[in-house]
């Protein structure tokens, strides 16, 4: 097997380009699928130790204030960030133990694209944005046109993930994750949901949520945000959730659940994610009342 | 592929295959089989290492990796002389070792743990040993090794210092 090392981003997407080489960033994944035969790449490229694919940082766009994530950080940097937002953190903390979150990355979490991936669905309740870069250039995609299905992704031959884009302003709203596996450590998640929330005097003024492992890919849930926006978050029962989300939802049985636990799942994960953000709001006001 | 890294807290070189598992290069080029192969899939911690400090499974990470890194493994823990880390010692003393399997890397993930955070409580213990499974002692035991060398480690630099 080839292993290639480039250091810089240009170096990697040539030779990803020329050698049509497999990405390796943490390698959690690809470690796995190697050793079990899923995969035989005749190049690695290591992607890990190019320093300008690392970081979580304040910086300015075309498109105003954001938040850089490069895609090689680790689960575990993006867990102990103090300035991304709350559901994104929770949702990195789920992954794997705390030796799979020093190693992972959150473009490995992306890239992968296992419809369970715990990033994935606080990704898209932030309308993350993915740029893509490859020999010839740059393309930015919507996280929630990013994934085709499971496993499957828009990256083209010769394409790799650079940076993930998060814009300042849905970072400052209220957000929470919820998942639900075997067991609290190591359990890949039978069902996983996030919310983003943004909130005044408790009463929703705009809504981004997102279930995983409920579909081919992680969903958006359009019709569960248009019922809820104008509600007081504090009102919200559970039963309210159930029919916008079941219209969007298309679950099924697998090595891990059924179709009819993940749809309680998921009322049940987004209404938890829902009263952890009740929670958070209450707080954020007792501080500022004080 | 050259590699330079530290190891145990001294310098190797080393001409390996940089797609060759770290865990499979420590036990049959470095001959440090102190790290263990549990599951091979990162599920089990056997194989866990520190790498500049941050514990991680030697059985997912490829040599590639290592240039230029710091490696701790079981058999740098002791000191020089063979006497026991605190950690050991209050494993041993708490009967936390029974079949000693996943010791190896229940002593790394503990010694990262108090490495960042001397005095954990038992939900962060936990947290800290989630990723290291023990078919044998129902982990209670353990946490009590690792609180025991909380205390332990706190006493020595106490007397240390004065």
């Amino acid at each position: 097997m080839n292993y290639l090392k480039p250091s810089t981003v240009e170096e990697a997407t040539e030779l990803l380009g020329s050698s049509q080489g497999m990405i390796l960033a943490g390698g959690t994944d690809a470690c796995v699928y190697m050793a079990e035969g899923f995969c035989d790449p005749e190049t690695l490229i290591d992607i890990g130790a190019i320093d300008a694919l690392r970081g979580i940082e304040a910086r300015q766009d075309e498109g105003g204030d954001i938040l850089w994530i490069g895609a090689c950080t680790t689960i575990s940097e993006i867990s102990d960030s103090d300035i991304l937002p709350q559901g994104l953190r929770q949702g990195a903390h789920a992954i794997g133990s705390p030796q799979i979150r020093n190693l992972g990355t959150i473009g490995g979490n992306i890239c992968n694209a296992s419809p369970c991936g715990d990033t994935l669905a606080p990704l898209l309740s932030l309308e993350a944005l993915f740029v893509l870069r490859s020999a010839s250039g740059a393309r930015t995609v919507e996280s929630a046109d990013f994934f085709t299905g499971p496993k499957q992704t828009v990256l083209q031959e010769g394409e790799l993930l650079e940076c993930i884009h998060l814009s300042t302003a849905a970072c400052a709203w209220t957000s929470a994750f919820r998942m639900i596996g075997n067991r609290n450590g190591q359990a890949i998640s039978q069902v996983n949901a996030a919310v983003n929330l943004k909130l005044e005097d408790g009463v929703i003024q705009a809504m981004r949520s997102a279930v995983g492992s409920v579909a081919p890919i992680p969903l958006r849930l359009p019709q569960l945000e248009e019922a809820l926006v104008g509600k007081t978050l504090q009102s919200i029962q559970l039963s309210d959730l159930r029919a916008p989300i079941m219209a969007e939802i298309r679950p099924i049985d697998d090595v891990r659940s059924t179709a009819t636990y993940r749809q309680e799942l998921a009322v049940t994960l987004i209404f938890d994610a829902l009263m952890d953000c009740a929670q958070q709001d209450a707080t954020a006001r007792e501080g500022a009342a004080e | 592929m050259n590699l330079q890294f530290v190891c145990n807290g001294e310098a190797v070189r080393i001409d390996v295959e940089p797609s060759a598992r770290v865990l499979d290069v420590l036990r049959d080029v470095l001959g440090l089989t102190g790290t263990k192969e549990g599951c091979g899939r990162g599920e089990c911690g056997a194989c866990t290492i520190l790498l500049d400090g941050k514990p991680v499974n030697s059985c997912m990470l490829l040599a590639g990796k290592l240039d230029g890194r710091n490696v701790l493994t079981i058999e740098g823990v002791a000191e020089a002389d063979g006497s026991l880390h605190p950690i050991q010692e209050a494993f041993l003393d708490k009967g936390a070792v029974q079949c000693g399997f996943c010791t190896p890397g229940m002593v790394l993930s503990t010694k990262a743990l108090l490495d960042e955070n001397a005095t954990p409580n038992v939900d962060e213990i936990e947290e800290a040993l989630s990723g290291n499974l023990c078919r044998c002692t129902g982990y209670g035991k353990i946490v009590d090794g690792v609180l025991e060398a909380s205390e332990r480690l706190a006493q020595g630099s106490k007397d240390h210092g004065a």
